[in-house]
Formats: C-alpha cells, structure tokens, sequence
C-alpha cells in the first residue's frame, strides 16, 4: 500500500446505529418513530412528561436497554446513576443498560434535568426525573401487557426486565412489549418506589462502563472513524488574536509523504494527512508568518502579557470592585480594631490537562447540505447552536454527537476559541471528505481555557476572646462568565464562591470581587472557584485562629455552632482520623507529621477533612486524608467515594505541583514535561466518610477539590512554621518541622 | 561561534589596562580587485551553510541574515548579530570585496573597528579566497536586502572598547588560508579545511587558554579538538580519545551524526543541534568523509583522562536501594532503556557516551533540565524529543538520577553536585517544543 | 516491515520513525491504545513489547521489528492481563477511562515480572497520570492482586 491511501482501519464507525447494527434490536428510538421526526421538523417541545420509549429509552429483545441520557460521561459515573435512578423504576437490572448522551434534540428533553454537565448537578436534578422516567416506562409496560395477556393490569407484576402474571405464571420480555407499549398514552403521575425498597438507589452498583473503560472497548472522540476520513493537525498562532501573514514552505509541506492539503485558517495552520502523525509532523514542520491583531480585542493576547506583572499588579488592582457580601460593618470593626490579622494569597492559571486532547470529526455532506460531527462537549444543546452560528448551517441539518470524554473537568464548555470544531468544519468543507481533527497536547496547551489567576486580600480583627469581629475579604481575579460572553456588572459569584456566604458566623463580614482583567480565555475547572477561594479562606482561618490562640478545630466548632450538620461532620471526621491531633509529633516511622483541618461547602454539599503531611527535603509529603462528605442523600456510595478521592488527588495536585505561567504573552508550558502534575506515587490515602443527613441533594463530582488541598496546606503551616500563600508549593522549600 | 563570549569579559577587562594595539585597516588579497560575477547562488549558498553563517545572523523570526541575534556577553551585557544582507545603507551591500573579506577572515570592520570574536574569525582566518568570494557574491548580490541598522552592543563604555582586540588578533588570528599538508590524503586536506576552517569546529571544541583563545587551531596541538565547556554545554572531543571521543565511532557513524543528526551512538543536542539543524546537514557525503576522515586521524589528547568503558549491567543499582536509580526507573527508563541502551538512532543511548562519562556534566544537567530542542532534518521534524525537567525535578533529585546514570552501565562520568545544577537552572532556559527553521533566503 | 501484534502479523510499508502508537492506532485501527502527550510523560499509550511496557508514543517502529507486542485489546488473553483486567473490574478503577489502558497495560507488565511486587516495585512500574486520581483504587487493585 501507499502512504496516500489510507487503510480502512478497523475500528467501528461510531455512530449510534453503527453500533446496534446487526443486534436485532426492536428500536424504538428516533428513526422508528413519526412523532419524533415532527418534533425535530417543527422544533415543537415534548409534552411535560415525555414518552420515556419513543427515543429515550430503548428496550431490545436481549432484555438490554439503551438510554440516551441528558448528559456526557466523563467519568464522573453519571451514566451508572441514571441506570440506577431509571432501572429502579423501571425494574431493571441498571447493569442491563446501555447510556450514552442523548442528541440536542427536543425529542430527548427530560423535564427538570438541564442539557450542560456541570455545576456537580446532574445526578441531583434528575434524581426524581429520571425516576419518573422509569416508572412511567413500567407503567406503558405493564399496560401493553395487559393488552396482550388479555388481563387486567392490576394483575400485573414485573421483576427485572419482565411483566409477569403471577397467578397464571404468565411472563413477557419488555423488549417484546416495548413496541406496543411506546403507542400508548404517557400516563400522568406513575407510582414510585418508596426508598425502603430500593434494591439499586443507595447501594454501591458497579459502574455500567467499568469492565469495558477496563479493556479499551469504550470509544472517545479521538477513536471515531468514517468511511474516506482523513486525518489533520493544526499550528495555532503563539498568542490569541495572530492571524496567518503567509506561508514560507508550504510546497515542501505538501510534498511530504501523506500529507493531502495544507490550509490557513482562522488563527491557525493545518494540514490534512492520511495520517495524523503525518499531518502532524507536516503543520509542525509549516513556517508561518504571524500577523498581529488587526485591532484590539478582549481576548487579543498581548505580547507584553506575563503572569509575574498581572500578579504584581493584582497585589493593588482596585477596581472595578464589585460586592458581593456586605454583612454589619466589617470596614468600621476593622478601622478600630486592636489587632488584625492580614495577608494576601495567591494561585496560578491552571490547565484541565485532561488526558484526552480535544478532536472533532466532521463530515460535511455537500449535496445534502448537512453536517454530521463528533465532539467532545459538555452542553451539546448549547455546540449545536454555536456550530451553527459559526457554520452558517441550519441547526436542524447538524447531527452533533457527544461521545464519552477522556476526562474533561471543566475543559469542554464554551469557552472562545477553544474547541476545534470551526476548523474541522472549515476542512471538511475544503476537502469535500470527513475529516478527524486532532489537537496535539502542545496545541492543546495553547488553547486551554485555563483556570483563572486569583488573588484573595485578606483583613480580619481579632477580639479578645480570640475570636474574629470581622472579616473583610478582596477577591481579585478575573470574571469567568465575562469570559464566557456573558456581559457583567457585578460580582462574578464564581470569582468568590467559597468566601462569601460561607457557613461561618461572621458578625461583620465584606467580600469585594476586583475583576482585574487579563488577556486570556479562562474557564471552569473542577469545582471553579472553591478551587482557589477555599484555599485561601481555610488558610486564613487557621491564621486568624492561631491569632486568636484558638485552636482552628475549636475555631470551626465555634463558628458552626449553629448547624448540627456542620458539626456532626466535624465530629466524624474527628473520628475518623482517630481523634484530632495537631502536632507536629513524630510518627512510627521517625518522621515528624502535622495535621490540618478544613471545611468546605461546594456545590450544595458540605465537607469536613483533615489531612496528614511530613516534609523531607523540603518537599511536602502528603499521607493520609479523612474526608466527610455529606451531600444530603446519594445514589451510589462507591461513586461518592471515587469521586471524592479524585477530586482531593486534583486539589493534591494544584497545591503541591501545577501551575501554568506566560511570559511574552505565551503560555510557558505546552506540554506535561513543563506542566507537572502530581506524580502517581505521591498520592496519599483518601479515607471516604459520607453522611446522608437527608438535607437537598448535593452535588458530588467537585466536591473532593478543596478539602484535602487547604486542610494539607495547613497542616504543612503548622509543621514548617511558614504558612503557604502562594501556590504551587512546588516553588518553596520547606523547613523539616518545628 | 556566537558562544565564544567568555572571550570579552576576559579580554574587555585586560584591555581596560589600555594595551595600545595597531588601528590599521590590513591588507586583503582582494585589495583593489573586483569581484567576480560569476559565482553561482548554490556556490554561494554552500559556503554559507559549510560558515554556519545563518545561525547567527538570522534572528528567530527575523528575516534572513538581517542580524540581531543577542548574545549574552558574560558580565557585561549583550552583542547583537549583525545585517549581512546586500542592504546598501544597512547591511553589506556596498561593501567591497576586499572589506568582506577583512571582517571574515581578519576581524576587521569596515570602519576599521575591530569585531568581537564571537565572530569565528580566527577559524574563518583559513579559508580561502575562493571560499570567501563565494560567501562575498552570496551575501552582496543572492540574499534579498533587508533594511536593519545594527543594533549596538550594551557593553557599557569604557569595556566596549574594541581596539585592543587588534593586539588579541596578532597573537591568536591566523594571518594565512589553510596549506595543505602535502604528505596526508586529498580527504584529510579537505577534512582538515573544513574543520579548522569554515566548520570552526574549534570554536567550541577545543579548550581555551587564559585569554579565552582556543588553546590550538590545528591538530599540531593535542589540545585541538579535546573538548571544552562553553555557556553551559560541555562539547566533547573529537579525537581518538576512548568513550568521551571519537575513537568506538567509524567513519561512517561521523557522517550518519553530520548527515542525519543521529547514529548508533547518539543524537545532537545543545550546540550541535543548531550546527546540525542549519550546517552539517546540507554538506556533501563527500566533505562529511572528508571530515570524517580528518577526525579519525587524530589520536587520543594527552590532556584528557583515559575513559575505557566496559558496558556491565550489574552496575544496575536497584531503585529501593538508590534515589537516583529510583529517579531513572520512573523518568528516563521508558526512552532510554533499564539497560541504558535507548533506541538508537531515535533515541540515544546513555550508556557509554560522552556526556555520561565526561568529567564535565554540564552537558547532561543542561539536557536534563531543559530538554532538547527539535532536530529538523530536511526539512522535516524529528518525532521523539527529550522532555524538560526542570518543573518536575528539584536540583537534588538532577543531581540524584545523573550520578546513577553517570555511574551505570559502565559509565564513569562521577557524581553530579546540586550547586552545579541550581547555577545552570539559574543561568539557562527550557528548549523550545517548537520547530525552528532558519530559511537562508 | 514485520509487526507482530496481540499475535498477529502485519506487513507494513511505513517510515522506520513512525510512531508505534500511531501505528497501532491508524495501520491496526487499535483505538484501546491513547494518544495523551506523544512525549512519554502520560503513559497513556503505554503497550507490552516482549512483556514489558513500553510508551509506545516514543517507540519508533523499526525498534520494534520482530518483537511481540501485545495492546489493551489483547490484555485477557493473556492469564496475568486477565487477572489485572477483572482487578480493575472488580475494584471499579476506572473513571473516565482514558488512561486505564495504560494502567492496566502498566500493571500487566509489573506482575508479568513478579507476582509479588514490593511499593517501590509498584511505585517504579505504575507513573502513568491519571486526571480523574484514580491511584487510590489502582492501589487497591494492585493489592489485591497481590494478595491473591
């Protein structure tokens, strides 16, 4: 064979109908159903209680179930709860199920839920939704049944994945009913189980994607494949705004073996290859000539830009000052005071690095006029719009697909400028071929949405009890929703989520948001501003607390005293840890340790942590974490547990070791060697208490960030005598312990 | 060689005695004679690729030969790279022949100021005339002209004086073109124009003496060649010296490092990448063998510690047991092997070769700390690359993982001291991810 | 060129740098194995050659020839793979998933060696990043395999 001629490799088409093909299954989903089709001609939103079996959910002869659900997977095992939450109801195994995210489209809106994952809030809006969803399919069932069996439905019973007829031994698959079932009239209000009985809501059900996520069956956007696809890498401009002035060898370029056609597009090159790591070699090898900007603009990188200058400029940015809480008069308690406390912190950019870079795979169907694309995205209802705003084409001749992402926390929002769609659509379009656009991690780091910079000055006055009389906090940092086009003139609630409205008693408390404004597209990261602002306000608690000569447990105690949950959490993981010891003490194995304690409220849940960290050579040594997470009620306790300890391994791993900084208006590190991460074997043990107090659900995905990391910073201030306030702590030495 | 800048802040502080020295312009061969205008852009071209000229004088970014390249002068600030472009007001495109050829081979300005020799001219001193004629015809009539005055240096006064250089040139500056040795091969004579002249391998490869000359300027000197340490790369000898030389590579493994940038036995990094990148690769098969050649002739330095290696894989220390092997198994191993083999010629082995086994380690902390820049060859990219791991690693843990590897597999390079790594994080930056290409026209 | 892969042969007509990731993933069509970083810093890519593992985003190919590689998608036919794999399985590892090939590929390679690793051995073999923080149940995972 050729370079030239791709081989047809053998990995399956992804698409949906691609993958059921040749199982035989009675599909009820969209191409089957007339409704459907009018639904999407007309735009006409669904009735409120949708028809769960007209394209929601998928009943096969197998007795295995596909449901397109609201939201993407990413691993946060959304996909696992939303069988638990639908096979309660529906009286199926949840392993049975089969979930992927469901198309833009009105036909799949479930009432209640949102279509953007995020904010820690999918399993918790569609705790009764979905619930509702499954029971509503039980119902059509045991409905269509009863047509069949020629008996009254009250007869009826169903046990996983069939309706039986007790009395007469009498049982029929759902995938045989389901065609029946789906013509049936959506029933007003199902009856629900009531929790006692749950057999699935609650219990450590095993991950639905496990075994395959296990054996590199799952397929992620990087893995689509199409029929004559060809592959492209781009060059992206060094900063924002740069535009293509003129190509120096792109003959040689396109002479290279493989390599179809090289293209300047918006703040970029390509290349389109028969391979990607050809066309990748090729656009590294492209030499560009970079315009500047034609005009400034919000997001024009300027050549000037570094974070040493915004950070310096940051510690006396004034304004615009934003409030976002002004409780008693915390600026007349701190003029008069005696004694105040006061200190500044601060945090970097942080990159998502997740592992999966970003891809699109687009195919622009020239004589139909419709474009079917594959991207990772966590608000496919709000890509669809965008492609179409940038495409020029009818949303209703998109076909957008979501498929399960590598990871994305926070990564795949609409941030400007970075996601690849506009220059996959751009090359399919030139080609006339589908196209799968890959974004080398180096590319990737260019174009990050990273978290944002953030600064917090902090005042407080301490009384003479040693209790603090009040508290004034300056979040400095830039706006997230200004930079995801929301236009705002008032405090950024993610710019001081963590600092105000905190569940600390303060009598006098004011908390400003100076949106000093950089040059770069910021984005959400797990748990978005509890990532940095937890930090600094359980750091500054501690101090306030040794100003005091309070201990910081008692100092928590004292300042929840109102809130049972507060303290029942406080308690437990007291308890857990074995009882509350501050040190420094010397542990069994000669090194000297101290703990530290942090509360944090993320996402409508509440947490309480404590961690345990040694210094050798300097550097910090975490080794154990106790946290209590109590989110009100949960669907499954293995996942909760995960997920709160990967959230503390990312919250490790900004306090120890990340940071991404620009110098010459460029990102410093475009690739993981420049950009560490916390290594594998630094990990410490995160111990998982859970508390279902029966408070509104919370969230869980996030909510592990904040915890370890600020309770691990202060711990690391109690055993070293120095308080970190200036992360990673990667860039400081450490003294051995007091 | 833009590296040989130790030279001034020697050098700048001895003539601040006020040694007088001659202002004269010298006389050139070419004094008074026209060029000639038959000399073809390929001719011309070659010659600059053989002088390395766009190293220097091409700014990354900037237009070809248009100069402003800043060089770090220690202690004293930094020059800039010249415009060499046929520029009439700007660059050297009114300049005569006999002007050209006194700032290459002689050192000297056209205004008579004396150059810095961060300017190879004592190297460039043997080439002949032909050679400099067809550098002359390139620069003054085939390279577009770009309008770019000069950028003064920020030497502050009374250290940029540059007349005292002239005294400097006397001593050290060679006064004639390379002669051939009449007893050796038309391939050694080649070989050795080439290295000493237009290649000025020297530069970087051979030791410098109290005034920061280069200690030989030919192999009547064993000192020639021998190694030396420059802005923080230690570039090895290419003499017969075992392991830390040339003496386990053939003829054909000189010219697959010139010609591809990789062999058997490494790949280029630091310096040589870029003598690579923009120099080495467009030479002939036939000047490489003749370099090859040349270099094989010379024996071993007396100056340099005999380095005989033995590869032993029971030098493996088990990770459990060491720091660095613990560092190794976990950041290098992946590429370069348990058994420090690498993949060569993708990737370089570790076991045997000069920077592990140098007595200087200033090659492999600044590999370690930085990474390696990109190998374009033919225009196209190298695939694999060295990380940076200067935000990963402490200097501790550098100095941990380069004396395992320096002590491994045979390796007798010797511990690594973590002062030595802090002062090199502090004095040089991460390779760039990027691919360079310096276009020549 | 000669490929042997998850036992099977290929010919190949390909450059002697390519990438031997890129080569399982674009000549094969073996999607299991991830691009992550291409620079040998994420492990995702990582794959056996001759039973031990080896990033193969820095794996020219021509080093390969004639060696046995084995990818993710292959992992349970072979007996320490499968025990690894149902580990996995068993202790719910896997988040988003995408370096789990990696990890199990990793751990493969470990217990292909010594079925009873000490923590440096464990902490040597298992460096690939995981951006979920998945350690915690590799951890368990790999105990329990041990202990078995």
């Amino acid at each position: 064979m050729t370079g030239h001629q791709p081989l047809q490799p053998r990995a399956l088409v992804m698409s949906r109908r691609g993958l059921l093909g040749g199982m035989g299954a009675l599909a009820l989903g969209v191409a089957l159903s007339p409704r459907i089709s009018l639904a999407q001609a007309t735009g006409q939103a669904p009735a409120d209680t949708p028809n769960p079996l007209e394209a929601i959910l998928e009943l096969r002869p197998d007795g295995t179930v596909f449901l397109q659900m609201p939201y993407v997977e990413g691993g946060q095992a959304t996909s696992t709860a939303m069988a638990q939450l639908v096979g309660e109801e529906l009286d199926l195994d949840p392993a049975m199920f089969t979930v992927e995210c469901a198309p833009p489209l009105p036909a799949y809106v479930v009432p209640g839920t949102r279509r953007t994952t995020g904010g820690s809030s999918s399993v918790r809006r569609s705790y009764m939704p979905m619930r509702k969803l499954g029971a509503t399919a039980r119902a059509m069932l045991i409905q269509a049944a009863a047509a069949r069996l020629a008996v009254p439905g009250a007869e009826l019973a169903t046990e996983p994945g069939r309706v039986i007829h007790p009395s007469s031994g009498r049982s029929l698959g759902y995938g045989e009913l389901a065609r029946a079932a789906a013509e049936l009239p959506v029933p007003a209000t199902p009856e629900l189980r009531s929790p006692e009985q749950f057999r699935w809501i609650g219990k450590p059900v095993a991950r639905i994607d496990g075994r395959d996520k296990s054996t590199g069956r799952t397929r992620y956007s990087i893995d689509v494949s199409m029929e004559g696809m060809l592959l492209a890498s781009v060059k992206h401009a060094p900063r924002l705004g740069m535009q293509v002035r003129r190509l120096l060898n792109e003959d040689a370029v396109r002479a290279m073996r493989g390599v179809h056609s090289v293209h300047a597009l918006a703040g970029c090159v390509a290349v389109v290859a028969d391979r990607w790591w050809r066309a990748n070699r090729a656009v590294e090898a492209l030499q560009v000539e970079w315009s500047e900007a034609a005009e400034p603009g919000r997001f024009v990188m300027r050549a000037d830009f570094s974070t040493a200058k915004a950070r310096e400029e940051m510690r006396t940015a004034d304004g615009p000052r934003y409030n976002a809480e002004d409780i008693g008069d915390a600026e007349g308690v701190l003029a008069a005071a005696d004694k105040v406390v006061e200190a500044v912190y601060d945090v970097p950019f942080v990159s998502h690095a997740q592992i999966e870079p970003p891809s699109a795979t687009a195919s622009w169907n020239d004589a139909e006029g419709t474009l079917e694309i594959w991207l990772p995205n966590q608000a496919p209802d709000r890509f669809i719009k965008m492609i179409s705003d940038a495409s020029g084409i009818d949303p209703s001749k998109i076909t957008l697909h979501s498929p399960t992402l590598g990871g994305f926390f926070g990564r795949h929002f609409v941030y400007p400028h970075s996601s690849p769609f506009p220059q996959a659509v751009a090359l399919t379009r030139a080609v006339g071929r589908p196209v799968k656009l890959i974004w080398s991690r180096e590319q990737e780091f260019l174009r990050d949405a990273p978290r944002p910079l953030g600064m917090a000055r902090m005042r407080a006055s301490i009384g003479a009890d040693g209790m603090p009389t009040a508290l004034k906090i300056e979040a400095v940092c830039d706006s997230l929703v200004a930079s995801m086009g929301a236009a705002r003139e008032a405090a950024d609630p993610t710019a001081v989520e963590g600092l105000a409205e905190r569940v600390y008693q303060f009598k006098n408390r004011k908390v400003d948001h100076i949106a000093y404004r950089y040059p770069v597209v910021v984005g959400a990261l797990r748990s978005v501003g509890h990532s940095l602002n937890d930090f600094f306000m359980e750091s500054f608690v501690d101090e306030m607390a040794d100003a005091g000569g309070i201990d910081p447990l008692e100092w928590r105690r004292r300042m929840v005293s109102d809130s049972a949950r507060h303290l029942a959490l406080l308690d437990h993981v007291v308890e857990m840890s074995g009882g509350w010891r501050r040190g420094p003490y010397t542990a069994g194995d000669g090194t000297k340790r101290a703990r530290g304690i942090a509360m944090a409220s993320p996402f409508g849940s509440e947490t309480a942590t404590i961690a345990e960290v040694s210094i050798r050579d300097g550097e910090v040594q975490v080794h154990d974490i106790w946290t209590v997470i109590d989110p009100g009620r949960i669907v499954n306790p293995t996942s909760v547990r995960m997920q709160m300890q990967g959230g503390t391994a990312l919250g490790l791993s900004l306090l120890l070791s990340e940071g991404l900084e620009f110098e010459h208006g460029k990102a410093v590190a475009r690739n993981y060697d420049g950009y560490p991460m916390m290594a594998p074997y630094r990990m410490p043990r995160v111990h998982v208490g859970i508390i279902e107090s029966g408070a509104e659900m919370g969230g869980v995905g996030e909510i592990g960030v904040p915890g370890g990391m600020s309770a691990a910073a202060n711990a690391v201030a109690r055993l070293s005598g120095e308080r970190p306030r200036s992360l990673p702590l990667s860039k400081t030495r450490f003294a051995a312990g007091a | 060689m833009k590296t040989a800048l130790r030279v001034f802040a020697i050098l700048c502080l001895l003539i601040a005695a006020g040694v007088w020295v001659a202002t004269r312009t010298p006389s050139s061969p070419f004094d008074g004679r026209p060029a000639s205008a038959e000399i073809s852009i390929e001719k011309g071209a070659y010659a600059a690729r053989l002088a390395d000229c766009v190293a220097c004088h091409t700014a990354e970014g900037g237009a070809p030969f248009a100069g402003g390249l800043a060089m770090a002068v220690p202690m004293l600030g930094a020059i800039y790279s010249t415009n060499i472009t046929s520029d009439k007001l700007t660059g050297v495109g009114d300049w005569t022949l006999a002007e050209f050829d006194n700032a290459v081979r002689r050192g000297v300005g056209r205004d008579g100021r004396r150059l810095y020799p961060a300017m190879p001219y004592p190297s460039y001193a043997k080439m002949d005339d032909a050679e400099v004629e067809q550098l002359y015809a390139y620069f003054t009539r085939h390279v577009d002209p770009v309008a770019a005055p000069n950028r003064p240096s920020e030497i502050p006064a009374p250290m940029n004086t540059r007349w005292p250089l002239a005294f400097w040139n006397a001593v050290f500056s060679p006064d004639k073109p390379y002669t051939p040795d009449t007893s050796k091969s038309d391939a050694w004579n080649r070989g050795a124009y080439l290295v000493q002249g237009p290649g000025h391998c020297g530069s970087c490869h051979t030791p410098r003496g109290v005034a920061m000359q280069e200690q030989s300027l030919d192999e009547s000197s064993d000192a020639y060649l021998s190694g030396a340490l420059l802005d923080g790369w230690y570039a090895p000898s290419l003499r017969g010296d075992p392991g830390i030389g040339l003496a386990d590579w053939s003829e054909d493994d000189i010219v697959a490092y010139l010609r591809d940038g990789r062999n058997r036995h490494g790949v280029v990094f630091g310096s040589m990448l870029e003598a690579f990148n923009n120099s080495t690769q467009f030479m002939t098969d036939a000047d490489l063998s003749a370099m090859a050649v040349y270099l094989k002739s010379l024996g071993p330095s007396s100056q340099n510690r005999r380095t005989i290696v033995t590869y032993d894989r029971a030098d493996i220390l088990r990770p459990a047991d060491d720091a660095g092997a613990w560092i190794y198994a976990t950041r290098c191993a992946t590429c370069h092997g348990a058994d420090g083999k690498g993949r060569a010629p993708s990737i370089p082995p570790l076991a045997g070769v000069s920077s592990m086994l140098a007595d200087s380690p200033e090659s492999a902390i600044n590999v370690t700390l930085n990474g390696g820049g990109r190998l374009v060859k033919g225009g196209l990219p190298d695939l694999y690359r060295m990380p940076q791991m200067r935000a990963s690693l402490t200097d501790a843990e550098i100095a941990q993982v380069l004396t395992y590897a320096r002590g491994a597999w045979g390796n007798t390079g010797g511990a690594v001291d973590p002062k030595k790594v802090r002062e090199l994080r502090n004095t040089t930056d991460p390779a760039s991810s990027e691919v360079i290409i310096l276009q020549m026209r | 060129m000669k490929l042997i892969v998850n036992g099977e042969q290929h010919e190949l007509d390909i450059e002697q740098d390519a990438p031997l990731l890129w080569v399982i993933r674009e000549e094969l069509g073996l999607t299991g194995t991830k691009y992550g970083c291409g620079l040998a810093q994420c492990g995702a890519c990582t794959v056996l050659v001759d039973g031990m593992a080896v990033r193969s985003c820095v794996t020219p190919v021509s080093s390969v020839d004639g060696a046995s590689i084995t990818t993710i998608e292959a992992v349970e036919q072979d007996e320490v793979g499968a025990r690894v794999v149902e580990a996995w399985v068993r202790h719910q590892v896997p988040q988003c998933g995408y370096c789990q090939s990696g990890q199990v590929m990793a751990a493969t390679a470990l217990f292909k060696q010594n079925m009873n690793p000490d923590e440096t051995d464990v902490q040597v073999a298992m460096t690939n990043y995981c951006r979920c923080g998945t350690y915690n149940a590799i951890s368990e995972a790999i105990a329990s395999i041990k202990e078995a």
